[in-house]
């Protein structure tokens, strides 16, 4: 009798599981279960837009059954927010976090996924100070929790906290080596310079991809790698490779474009921008593009989308969200340097992040204050390593305090790095540098 | 998919500027609130109304914020900062042209020619200060569907934009057979958007539609529910007592009474019909079995019940990418192949028993594991079979222990849930073995009354019996697996 009834038990066992390996969808990544073992829901792990639209519609179909489940509507929440990074369609951002309230609200204490899932809502919402509080109470929950230490180390990274993010990034890699640890492990590298180490830890993490979605994120981070350092076909060939992996990634179509116009062929660039910004009007992207218009003649096109990223970053605030550092950048591409000067130094006063020393230090040179733009624009450098963009500011403040031997140094360290680093400010870059070598 | 999350993330730090702009709820109430599907969102819908000779299309374009003040040079087209009535209408007419180039409709493959008709272009308030769009159009086809016709919609309009795309179809004296899309708009023609959690945005960009003469009922793709017996009535309505109790405050009463009512839907759930269970007990009595074999066949079914569905409710919290419905069929099918294998089994022996009565002396080649008795087979065999019964009959886990299971789960009381899914099992069993008891008692009742009629009834029962497991494991097997294809 005991040998039936141990049969029984095994073989129920494995015809549930033979039912349930045929119940999964195919494509479900190794990395699932290790994502089970701490202690976190798996939810569809790196699915492509179609398959994480089925993820989103069982989680609905299960959560309508069962209202109360709250490691569902965290997983829903979560993959909400991977929908709306994938479609760049930000329409998931408030129904991710009402999942993730709801989850909190089911079982306020002992619930480290909703708060993982808010971290992140909260990072792609700039509130880096919010989300690196979650990750940290997430922490204190699951110390073991590898997304935790994921929205942790961005938040770190965006508030100028660069140690402890290579401490967060450094658990992740310990305790789920994988995509997400190794492209966080790959920008770290970059920021201490060692381009050629991140390029190949990407490759690495690339080799781990399967998802259309997560090749076409690896070969832009690529491409981008190769556009620093200036070598144009890598950049290309990445970026086309990225496209041909997955189509609907947009910042690729902003590679491709910056690409095409540095080989001179505006009239591809140009377009290349018209089309993203037509489907995703970032201010970020409608101020490149107003550049690039504005470098090849086309001034009043350029006010336009200059226009329409202030409206953007209007509605923005209006819906309560705070980015003076793109405010700064607006008004810097306006040519209101005080109001730059205003916004970045609000911005720095929450987050000392590199980007923000930059752009306060060229606000202060627009506006006439060169001693303490010099001292920003050294900090800048300093915290983000080999930036043209920080190079050439740092170059153009030096050489208007007169120390023409470090501004040569760091303008042909500039266009050393990267000759076409941006349509507007390369030319200015090589003109200055001509001047000085002809003194 | 967290990865996804953070290398989003990664993405956004790398590229260091401000890349996505999300909309988030209003802290502050604005003056006017964003707008709902986010500020650059192109929504549209698509409304189909079939006639007997015509096919007309009202088409609603509803521009956010951006996309509006993107088009704002396109409308004021002398660029004077003003829109006056002329731009606007000249606006209204572009954009419906370009819509009706992109709105395909096909009756039986052949593409109508749209005569386009502007309908309204105005701008609404948005948040900070700015505007939205509403621009509405109307097509219009002659057609004639006096005849049945498949009609074939396809909005392809600005298709790389993010928003919401809806299609709804209604019938005016001709009726569509089974409408794939609804027939009133879900947004109120975009004026309100759904704002529950548990819906996505729409994104309908084609249908097919069937369409005949008559006014039928062409109301949309409505659901009906049957109500069902009076028994379902009665299962259905515990079944959602019972899920209440789970969720509710929890004293001793309430857990009591949960158990029972547990036991009472386990109890329901074997006598409903369609889990091949009244073949297990036809089975226990064609096979001569005794009141003890019942008993064994409950308690299998029990264990495989509880254990399938613990196992089940674990990986089903475990991943959300595990689709429940597909698991419960491809379970469906496994049960019903078992019960299927079982009923061979049982022919087999049955031709066995007959070969080694009958052809014993020629050497025939089943001679080898023939048993003394020659009227039984072996032990094993018949042990094997029991087993093979039970785990069929508990194998398909009941959706509403599973739901129980999940519940508990879900609201941190896993011990409890594991205790009404243990109850269900024990209900099922023991409707089970009261009903194979029942046959026992019945079978045996009869063939210990002499009579020739019966007599040779109970000598092809082994034979009928086999045939009739046989085909109820693989009408089981096929039902199922339609689900699984479905």
């Amino acid at each position: 009798m005991r040998h039936r009834i141990l049969l029984v038990g095994l073989a129920a066992i494995l015809l549930t599981g033979v039912g349930a390996v045929f119940g999964l969808q195919q494509g479900v990544s190794p990395n699932a279960d290790t994502a089970q073992a701490s202690g976190t829901p798996a939810p569809a792990a790196q699915a492509p837009a179609d398959q994480l639209a089925g993820a989103i519609a069982r989680a609905q179909e299960h959560l309508r059954a069962v209202p109360g489940d709250y490691v569902a509507w965290a997983a829903l929440g979560s993959a909400y927010i991977e929908r709306a990074r994938v479609t760049a369609d930000p329409t998931y951002y408030p129904k991710a976090e009402g999942a993730l309230r709801r989850s909190l609200s089911l079982r306020p204490t002992g619930n480290p996924a909703a708060l993982v899932g808010l971290g992140a809502l909260a990072n792609a919402r700039h509130e880096f100070a919010t989300a690196r509080d979650l990750a940290r109470r997430a922490l204190r929950i699951d110390p073991y929790s590898a997304d935790a230490y994921g929205v942790l180390a961005d938040a770190q990274t965006q508030l100028g906290n660069p140690p402890a993010a290579t401490d967060a990034i450094q658990h992740m890699l310990d305790l789920r080596p994988g995509l997400a640890a190794y492209a966080r492990a790959s920008y770290d590298l970059e920021q201490e310079g060692r381009l050629g180490d991140a390029a190949a830890l990407m490759r690495r993490a690339l080799g781990d991809a399967v998802d259309p979605a997560d090749i076409a994120f690896c070969r832009y981070q690529l491409g981008e790698l190769a556009w620093r350092s200036g070598r144009l076909d890598d950049a290309e060939a990445e970026y086309t490779a990225g496209q041909a992996a997955d189509p609907g990634y947009l910042p690729l179509l902003a590679g491709q474009a910056r690409v095409a116009a540095a080989r001179g062929q505006t009239a591809a660039a140009l377009a290349g921008y018209a089309e993203l910004t037509a489907r995703y009007p970032s201010p970020g992207y409608l101020m490149e593009y107003a550049n690039l218009l504005r470098a090849t003649g086309q001034p009043t096109r350029a006010d336009e989308q200059l226009a329409l990223a202030a409206a953007a970053l209007r509605l923005f605030q209006a819906n309560g969200g705070t980015d003076d550092l793109g405010v700064a950048q607006l008004a810097l591409a306006q040519g209101h340097s005080r109001q730059a000067v205003v916004a970045a130094r609000g911005e720095w006063s929450r987050r000392h992040f590199a980007d923000v020393a930059d752009t306060l230090g060229w606000a202060l040179h627009q506006s006439g204050a060169n001693a303490e733009a010099f001292s920003y624009a050294q900090q800048a450098a300093a915290l983000g390593a080999r930036n043209c963009g920080y190079l050439f500011h740092l170059g153009m403040i030096e050489l208007s305090l007169g120390r023409n031997v470090d501004a040569r140094r760091d303008l042909s360290a500039a266009l050393a790095l990267n000759p076409h680093f941006s349509p507007l400010d390369a030319p200015v870059a090589t003109a200055a540098l001509n001047r000085l070598g002809s003194r | 998919m967290r990865r996804l999350v953070s290398l989003g993330l990664v993405a956004l730090g790398a590229i260091g500027i401000a890349l996505a702009l999300p909309a988030r709820p209003a802290l502050a109430q604005p003056a006017h609130p964003a707008h709902p599907l986010g500020n650059f969102t192109v929504n549209q819908a698509v409304g189909l109304d079939l006639y007997p000779d015509r096919v007309a299309v009202t088409a609603i374009v509803d521009l956010a914020e951006l996309p509006t003040l993107q088009e704002r040079s396109a409308v004021d087209a002398n660029g004077d900062g003003k829109v006056s009535a002329a731009e606007s209408a000249a606006y209204n007419t572009r954009v419906c042209g370009a819509m009706a180039g992109a709105v395909a409709l096909r009756m039986n493959g052949h593409r109508v020619q749209w005569s386009v008709r502007p309908a309204g272009f105005e701008y609404r308030p948005g948040s900070a200060g700015l505007h939205t769009s509403r621009i509405s159009c109307a097509f219009d086809a002659a057609a004639d569907l006096t005849r049945p016709a498949i009609v074939d919609l396809v909005n392809g309009y600005r298709a790389d934009r993010i928003g919401w795309r809806e299609i709804t179809a209604a019938g005016h004296g001709v009726h569509i057979v089974n409408p794939s899309v609804p027939a009133r708009s879900v947004s109120d023609s975009l004026r309100s958007y759904p704002t529950d959690l548990l819906g996505s945005p729409l994104d309908q960009r084609s249908a097919r539609l069937q369409v005949e003469l008559g006014d039928g009922p062409s109301a949309g793709a409505t659901i009906h529910l049957s109500r069902g017996d009076p028994v379902s009535r009665w299962v259905a309505e515990a079944d959602r007592t019972l899920e209440r109790l789970v969720g509710g405050r929890l004293t001793p009463l309430v857990g009591a009474l949960a158990v029972l009512l547990a036991l009472a839907l386990g109890a329901a759930h074997a006598a409903l019909p369609g889990h091949g269970k009244t073949v297990m007990a036809a089975y226990i009595a064609g096979r001569r079995g005794r009141p003890r074999d019942a008993l064994t066949v409950g308690a299998i079914v029990t264990l495989t019940h509880t254990g399938g569905v613990l196992v089940l409710g674990l990986l089903l919290t475990a991943s959300a990418s595990l689709a429940g419905e597909v698991v419960l069929s491809w379970l469906g099918v496994a049960s019903g192949v078992l019960v299927a294998a079982v009923g061979v089994a049982m022919l087999l022996g049955v031709h066995h028993r007959r070969a080694s009565v009958y052809d014993h002396h020629h050497g025939h080649p089943h001679d080898h594991d023939h048993d003394h008795s020659h009227s039984r087979p072996s032990r094993e065999a018949r042990r094997l079979s029991l087993v093979g019964m039970g785990i069929a009959g508990g194998l398909v886990p009941s959706p509403s222990a599973l739901i129980v299971l999940l519940g508990a789960v879900g609201l941190g009381r896993t011990a409890f849930g594991v205790l009404l899914v243990a109850a269900y099992g024990v209900g099922m069993a023991a409707t089970l073995t009261a009903a194979g008891l029942v046959l026992v008692r019945v079978r045996d009742r009869w063939t210990s009354r002499p009579c020739r009629t019966v007599a040779r009834l109970t000598a092809l029962a082994p034979t009928g019996t086999a045939a009739l497991v046989l085909c109820v494991g693989l009408g089981l097997a096929g039902r199922a697996a339609l689900g699984v294809v479905h």
